[in-house]
């Protein structure tokens, strides 16, 4: 017997989760709340969240070409749950990672959006140099205890678990000592603060781990094989904002392109000032060229071939919203001295001003992207690792 | 077909021109070619008319060229100015084929666009290719009738092409306003000049009472001329785009081979980070240009503010990675026999063209509707 065209086969899958989706999925009434939460747990129930896993867990074995046309016919509906093989990055983690029994615990709860997550990864002392990690974690029978500071945790304070990496062994090089868990957040040794930002707002935490506690059973890939579990996570996190940046649509029309610059050059009566054109002008053609840059990706990715153009895209944006933020502080002149709803043109330039290096800092710094897009891309040679073969306890740190 | 997807035949077009100009137009003779008179390889030219249609590349097929529209134009000029190609072609496809193609006089196609498809004929658009702002188009020739026709005369400063041209299309003022004239090459006065792009030749052309044959209807070149300079700004832009990436490709080769305190000086990151930058720049002149070219073949209604907005980037992005490759390769960058500087010497006059960055930016904003 012969195996059927992908064509075929796609069609097939077509069919399938059309006909399942218009017998179970009522947009009236099923955007929000309980009606949503109950659909989604069908979706993971009939293996559509998670369609190119194993039957075994809450998939289908279908092929990527097959989940992708899953994934469309959900979006074509604006239905939710699919595409989570590509996204859940804490599922997909488990799944890929964990022994059967934590599996059993956590994939279908995790798919369902039942279990609130966090990230325990950066450090005071591992940010760009995430694997020099110092969060200890020692062997205590069946459990492990874990002392350290994490840093730039999100919903660390409604988070049930985290995703921690920390290190296990000290005595060989930094990326070969380190484990990660499936951390607990609910105990008595783990305090969470908010992290002031230079904005004045608070997004993130500080989690402080005191004698805190994980089973074994929680543990991720191998005891000092969690930077290859970690690898994998990125990866799907990387995903997740690719997917986001791909979906950015180029608009036709080029009136719009001044927006909220030209608005406030006019209201802050600068539109006459040939030095602010040419500034609204540049700030428009760095905002265009990164949206058909992202188009110009989206193609190549759809033709088959790597684009590099995607991973110039954070790079990019950094610059337009440090760039536009420049000018909005021409603008604003001696109002962005001051702040407060009763001035809130110089607030809002001051905000945008700081809140660039969110983007410019944050999963990445400029500098750490320069280095990944000329040894990536361009094959110029890696970055010398003064580190790389010396035991962990004896690397030079900050502190 | 969604933005940006490649369809083979243009892979394939990609390919050959630039297999032909690795064969036809390398360093060696760019650099033999910017040391003669007229600066082209009149066997070359027959060759690209012949072997692959480049100067009928946008003639329509029943005056003997291929049909195509500005993104096969656009494949074009990136590899000639990838190569640094010497040769008119800008002037002849790029500005009077064009202009040609946008003007409604079917006669004058039918006289001129043949000779230009076959090779026989260099064209190019007597429009002073710097400084609109405060030469615009036309300004500075004046027609008048006479009862052996058509006189022109006045002087335009910089002509692409102009020296080489067979064909001359003149805007110029008559008492009916702005209208186009085709004037025989060898009856202008033309001064070459000393271009510092060597690969590129300029001429002053002079008209004192010089014959010219009416193009269209007296007095109605305005929009013409308008939507065959925005064309021509787009196709620059394609021309500097992939110069750029090119001139980005070479450099960091370079960075790879040379060696210095025991590496590649590519490994240490001052050069890495100025190669990550560039090659921002250089894709996005590439996402840039490609995004004008197919706007125009679709008739997008704001192509006049998308091409200044294109213009204005690619300029600047070229300049930058020209300039910045000079850097990058050092005390070889700074001598006459790297290539570096050549690159530099095409993005810094390529920036002046038609337009500076700043004309553009300007204008963009005039056009986009967002400013008045």
């Amino acid at each position: 017997m012969s195996e059927p065209a992908a064509g075929a086969s796609a069609g097939r899958v077509r069919e399938e989760v059309a006909a399942w989706l218009a017998a179970e999925w009522d947009p009236g009434t099923m955007r929000a709340g309980r009606p949503r939460t109950q659909f989604v747990a069908k979706v993971v129930e009939a293996g559509w969240a998670a369609p190119r896993w194993p039957r075994r867990w809450f998939g289908r074995d279908l092929s990527d070409d097959e989940g992708h046309v899953v994934e469309e016919e959900f979006r074509r509906l604006g239905a939710p749950g699919s595409g989570q093989d590509r996204h859940n990055l804490y599922a997909a983690t488990v799944l890929t990672f964990g022994s059967d029994a934590l599996k059993e615990k956590f994939v279908g709860p995790m798919l369902r959006g039942e279990v609130p997550m966090c990230l325990l990864y950066s450090e005071p002392g591992a940010g760009s140099d995430l694997a020099a990690v110092r969060t200890r974690a020692v062997r205590d029978g069946d459990e492990w205890v874990v002392d350290g500071q994490k840093v730039w945790t999100s919903s660390a304070r409604t988070a049930e678990y985290g995703m921690l990496v920390c290190r296990t062994d000290w005595s060989v090089p930094k990326h070969r000592g380190i484990t990660f868990f499936l951390f607990p957040m609910r105990q008595p040794g783990v305090e969470v603060r908010p992290l002031h930002q230079i904005t004045g707002e608070s997004e993130f935490n500080e989690v402080f781990l005191t004698g805190a506690r994980v089973p074994d059973e929680h543990r991720l890939g191998e005891l000092g094989g969690g930077w290859r579990v970690l690898q994998t996570a990125l990866a799907y996190e990387r995903s997740v904002m690719g997917d986001r940046a791909r979906a950015g649509r180029a608009d036709s029309g080029m009136a719009e392109v001044g927006d909220e610059l030209v608005r406030l050059a006019a209201e802050t009566g600068r539109l006459g000032d040939p030095v602010i054109r040419q500034d609204l002008a540049r700030v428009a053609a760095l905002r265009k060229v990164n949206e058909w840059n992202a188009l110009r990706a989206k193609a190549e990715v759809e033709q088959g071939s790597s684009s590099s153009v995607m991973s110039l895209g954070k790079l990019a944006m950094s610059r337009i919203l440090h760039e536009s933020a420049r000018v909005r502080t021409a603008l604003a002149g001696p109002r962005s001295m001051v702040e407060g709803p009763e001035e809130p043109i110089g607030d809002e330039s001051t905000f945008l001003a700081l809140n660039a290096y969110f983007t410019s800092i944050g999963g990445g710094t400029d500098q750490i992207q320069r280095n990944i897009i000329a040894e990536r891309i361009l094959g110029l040679p890696k970055e010398y690792e003064v580190d790389r073969d010396v035991p962990f306890s004896e690397v030079r740190n900050s502190g | 077909m969604p933005a940006f997807a490649v369809p083979p035949e243009h892979a394939d077009l990609r390919a050959t021109v630039r297999r032909f100009l690795v064969e036809c137009s390398p360093e060696a003779e760019v650099r033999r070619l910017m040391e003669t008179g007229t600066g082209h390889d009149p066997a070359v030219w027959k060759r690209m008319a012949g072997e692959l249609g480049l100067q009928g590349l946008i003639v329509p097929t029943q005056y003997g060229g291929a049909g195509a529209g500005r993104v096969e134009l656009g494949i074009v000029l990136e590899e000639a100015g990838r190569a640094l190609l010497c040769a008119p072609l800008f002037g002849t496809v790029a500005l009077a084929a064009t202009l040609l193609l946008e003007s409604d006089d079917t006669e004058a196609r039918a006289r001129y666009l043949p000779g230009i498809a076959a090779g026989d004929t260099v064209a190019t658009v007597a429009v002073s290719a710097a400084d609109p702002a405060r030469r615009p188009p036309g300004s500075g020739v004046a027609a008048a009738a006479t009862a052996e026709g058509w006189r022109l005369t006045g002087e335009e400063p910089y002509v692409l092409d102009g020296a080489a041209a067979d064909l001359l299309l003149v805007p110029a003022r008559t008492p009916a306003g702005l209208s186009l004239f085709a004037v025989d090459g060898r009856l202008a006065q033309r001064h070459p000049l000393q271009t510092v792009d060597r690969t590129r030749r300029q001429a002053r052309v002079t008209f004192a009472d010089t014959p010219g044959e009416l193009l269209g209807r007296d007095g109605t070149a305005g929009p013409v001329l308008a939507r065959t300079l925005d064309l021509a700004a787009v196709a620059l832009a394609s021309e500097q785009a992939g110069a750029a990436a090119f001139a980005l490709e070479r450099t960091v080769a370079y960075a790879k081979e040379r060696v210095q305190f025991g590496r590649p000086i590519g490994g240490f990151q001052a050069i890495k980070h100025m190669l990550a930058d560039l090659l921002l720049e250089s894709e996005s002149a590439i996402s840039a240009a490609r995004w004008a070219a197919a706007a125009a073949d679709e008739g997008a209604p704001d192509l006049p503010a998308l091409a200044s907005l294109v213009r204005a980037y690619c300029s600047d992005a070229f300049v930058r990675i020209a300039a910045d490759s000079i850097q990058i390769h050092g005390g070889i960058g700074f001598t006459w026999d790297q290539a570096a500087h050549l690159y530099l010497r095409r993005a810094r006059t390529s920036a002046q063209l038609l337009g500076d960055p700043a004309f553009h930016r300007e204008r963009y904003l005039q056009r986009s509707g967002a400013v008045a």
